[in-house]
């Protein structure tokens, strides 16, 4: 048994391993000369997005997703198309590669032609394409050479057989989609359990579809889409500004987080800069989501250990984190307070010293409380060596957010790619090395610790510079003249790594709003951890990892 | 209980939290049995436009992200019509509005039987009132005697319905003190709290899970996506409210509903409060009265 490791402690069971250091960034001319080596129809360096935005031809597809990833040792971020026009290339496919620690991330796109597109898969270089590669050829009919998964991600096989394009026609003639089935095991004693789509709990819908020999979980196989509601396709053509509402519902426990993300991307697109008096507001406010989130994880993680209790006085905190949020922003969600270019309207006046002290008194609480749970020998003997995710697995789907850093990776946009509010402070990035359910709880608390300084931190801020207690509403100031263009926006969310991709149209409306959620990367990670485990323990690993449905199927 | 454990030796334990620090549990919670509790932090309000005031620009049906509100000239003025039902509580109209004719309305007590109650229109004639008759109606206190276990099926929500709902369960509003209970299996209910806008996906699902429910039964809508679609009106993905697929009872509105305003959405569904929005207009204020008395449901009378 081991406290909880700080920030700068390694847990103190186990072989010692070599502390994981972010590889040095290669310098920008060395980089620059790789990909200069592509000979890509444009290099473009993005200094706000700290991104080499390439266009290629796809005959150099593979090839310069190869560079990115073994040449410069990133790791797929995202793949999607969007559609611009009829003519040759009007269908692009974006794939977008960040590095590892702070060095810069690649951004390829590749003309396509609308009425055939066909583009060879990089599954043979980077095997976790493959949803990225079926979302984007059931939606834009996109024709991956050389995958193998063809299933479509969110049309459930016969049941709803009409194509359904998400934000553009998929062209016709194209090829006929496969009907999906689920791998079977087969064997003595082998038995099949299909949960959901409507659970026990109350959570999200989705289908779990488990092979299993007495107790042992085999296999487990996921299917999700039962969220869909086409949250991308109906923000084409709205105005930019307006989407904040509409991000916020892409995961709605996370409203803040893509809200900010969306914001993020407009910001960039348009070339604004947010006042630091709105940065550090929203750092407040996301912060505090943080907290009130990751708290009703471990409310969650008590709860299926039978251990009511605790879940009780957790989710008392939560509550507690949740009624702050409402006192500063009149929303227990936080919802329509963040807009692009700053905040939509002041924070509500409430006095600073006692949400600093709330806050004080939330880390403090949760710590205390997570003692005292571990303290107990039958929780115990739940929580450790349950769904346990190795490292290599982790690295390999590849895992962001508390999921992976319990699994030892050291991943954190805010330290990595500093945003708005992070901007010149320090983060701390708890990490833990086991990878169970335990190691999941125990980065889970020390990141609401680390959360609560934060956000007691950005108060401080705000108050010492004297705003009168309130962030201004003004509009931000811009820095270029709005040129309509591509924006990336990154947040570190309580999930982990958020990215929004916007392109807006000349008419200032967005063009085409592409979101990955951070589950998205993360759900292959769940059905690695549950296998050898007992079915009654799924519960329990399935919250240890809390994974979005809604942020998946958006 | 053997009561705690003794501390083991040699491990670090965290200063004790020192008493009266904030951040605790919140206090318990009288509502809705007592009146509307004074430390409730003051969430966003329902925009409540007002004709003499308006001077007809529309910037309020402009700023509308899904077209709740829109506007209308008429002979006497400008028509205003608010939906409820669609209402994202986010007040873009609010700021948009030049002439603080959107005035802030008070927020909580919205839950209605008829979605036409859900619909405000100020400065002119409203449409006839479509009045559904209900299956169950006010019958629901006495064939669940005051008591109900609920099964709760997110028909493709964005999880936020479901932050408040999970919410109920918890310290402070600890729903079973009401003998209202969540129930793992649609088989034990005697309703269905459906929250999202009944995406395609789960359509078939949702209709499933009500054929399962034992008679009689009945459906409570949750959040502006349950009512209307919400924000996500206009998509093709989705059916748009859970009433183009099953009977609904009781709407809840709300993007979420406040775990309040889902608490007097249950007592409202047994019977046991009133419903205070008839078609949009609030006749009493809110809080002024405990208006959700605790009425004896007839099933506590001797027959």
């Amino acid at each position: 048994m081991s406290p909880i490791p700080r920030e700068g402690e390694e847990a103190v069971e186990g072989p010692r391993v070599p502390r994981e250091e972010p590889a040095a960034p290669l310098d920008r001319a060395t980089e620059r000369e790789m990909l200069g080596s592509l000979r890509a129809g444009t290099v473009r360096w993005e200094p706000t997005e700290e991104l080499w935005r390439l266009s290629v031809e796809p005959a150099q597809w593979v090839w310069s997703s190869r560079t990115a990833t073994e040449g410069l040792g990133h790791r797929l971020s995202t793949l999607f198309a969007d559609r611009t026009g009829d003519g040759p290339g009007g269908l692009r496919v974006h794939a977008l590669f960040l590095g590892q620690g702070s060095s810069a991330g690649v951004h390829l796109s590749v003309g396509l032609d609308p009425l055939r597109p066909r583009l060879a898969s990089l599954v043979d270089p980077i095997p976790y394409v493959a949803p990225f590669e079926r979302e984007a050829a059931e939606s834009f009919g996109v024709e991956f050479e050389g995958a193998r998964d063809r299933r479509p991600l969110r049309r459930h096989g016969a049941r709803d057989p009409e194509p359904r394009p998400a934000a553009g026609d998929p062209p016709a003639g194209s090829p006929a989609v496969p009907a999906d089935r689920f791998a079977a095991v087969e064997g003595e004693g082998v038995h099949e359990i299909a949960v959901g789509p409507v659970h026990a709990g109350v959570i999200e819908p989705g289908h779990f579809r488990f092979q299993v020999v007495g107790e042992r979980i085999l296999r487990l196989e996921i299917r999700l889409g039962y969220t869909h509601k086409g949250t991308e396709r109906l923000l084409s053509g709205r105005p930019a500004d307006l989407g904040t509402i509409w991000a916020e519902s892409i995961s709605g426990d996370m409203s803040l987080a893509g809200a900010m993300a969306y914001a993020q991307a407009v910001e960039r697109a348009r070339g604004s800069v947010v006042a630091p008096a709105d940065d550090r507001a929203r750092g407040l406010l996301l912060e505090l989501e943080r907290t009130a989130f990751l708290l009703g994880d471990l409310a969650g993680i008590a709860l299926d250990i039978g251990y009511a209790v605790g879940a009780a006085r957790a989710n008392g905190l939560r509550e507690e984190a949740y009624r702050t949020l409402a006192r500063l922003t009149g929303s227990r969600l936080g919802r329509s307070i963040l807009a692009v270019g700053g905040l939509r309207r002041p924070l509500l006046p409430v006095p600073s010293d006692r949400v600093a002290a709330t806050l004080v008194g939330l880390g403090q609480r949760t710590r205390s409380w997570s003692e005292e749970l571990l303290d107990k020998s039958s929780v115990l003997d739940r929580l450790e060596g349950t769904g346990t995710l190795p490292r290599w697995v982790a690295e390999l789907v590849p895992c962001v957010g508390p999921v992976a850093r319990a699994s030892g990776l050291r991943r954190d946009l805010r330290a990595d790619r500093p945003y708005g509010p992070y901007r010149g402070i320090e983060v701390r990035v708890p990490r833990a090395r086991e990878g169970d359910v335990k190691a999941r709880f125990q980065v889970k608390v020390a990141e609401i610790e680390e959360a609560c300084r934060l956000a007691g931190q950005f108060l401080e801020a705000r108050d010492r510079a004297g705003t009168g207690g309130n962030p201004s509403a003004g509009p931000s100031v811009a820095v270029a003249a709005p040129s309509p263009t591509d924006g990336l926006g990154w947040v570190e969310s309580p999930r982990g790594e958020f990215l929004v991709h916007v392109r807006l149209d000349p008419a200032g409306t967005v063009g085409r709003v592409h979101v990955r959620d951070p589950s998205f990367l993360n759900w292959p990670a769940l059905e690695w951890a549950v296998r050898g485990n007992i079915v009654p323990d799924f519960p329990l690993i399935n919250k240890s990892f809390n994974l979005s449905y809604s942020g998946y199927d958006r | 209980m053997n009561g705690p454990e003794p501390p083991r030796p040699g491990r670090p334990r965290p200063p004790p939290v020192p008493p009266g620090l904030p951040g605790g549990a919140p206090a318990p919670l009288g509502y809705p049995r007592g009146p509307w509790p004074t430390d409730e932090p003051p969430t966003r309000r329902f925009p409540r436009p007002d004709p003499d005031r308006c001077d007809g620009c529309a910037a309020c049906a402009r700023a509308c992200p899904n077209g709740a509100l829109r506007t209308a000239p008429s002979a006497s003025g400008t028509v205003v019509s608010l939906d409820y039902g669609l209402c994202l509580f986010c007040h873009l109209c609010v700021d948009a509005c030049p002439s603080g004719a959107m005035a802030a309305g008070p927020m909580g007590e919205l839950a209605v039987r008829h979605r036409d109650d859900l619909r405000l229109v100020r400065g002119g004639p409203r449409p006839d009132p479509e009045r559904l008759r209900h299956e169950v109606g006010e019958r629901v206190g006495r064939l669940f005697a005051g008591s109900l276990s609920i099964r709760a099926v997110d028909a493709g929500s964005c999880n936020g319905c479901e932050v408040e709902i999970a919410a109920l369960q918890w310290p402070r509003y600890d729903l079973e003190r009401l003998g209202i209970y969540f129930v793992a299996s649609p088989r034990h209910a005697d309703a269905l709290l459906v929250s999202g806008p009944v995406t395609r996906n789960m359509r078939a699902a949702l209709e499933r899970t009500y054929r399962a429910v034992p008679g009689p039964s009945f459906v409570i809508a949750v959040g502006a996506c349950g009512i209307s679609g919400g924000p996500f009106v206009g998509s093709a993905e989705i059916e748009g409210g859970v009433d183009r697929v099953l009977p609904v009872e009781v709407y809840i509105p709300g993007c979420p509903p406040s775990p309040l305003g889902l608490l007097y959405g249950l007592w409202l569904a047994l019977g046991r409060a009133e419903p205070r929005l008839r078609q949009g207009e609030l006749p009493a204020p809110v809080g002024s009265v405990p208006g959700t008395a605790d009425r004896r449901t007839p099933a506590r009378r001797p027959p």
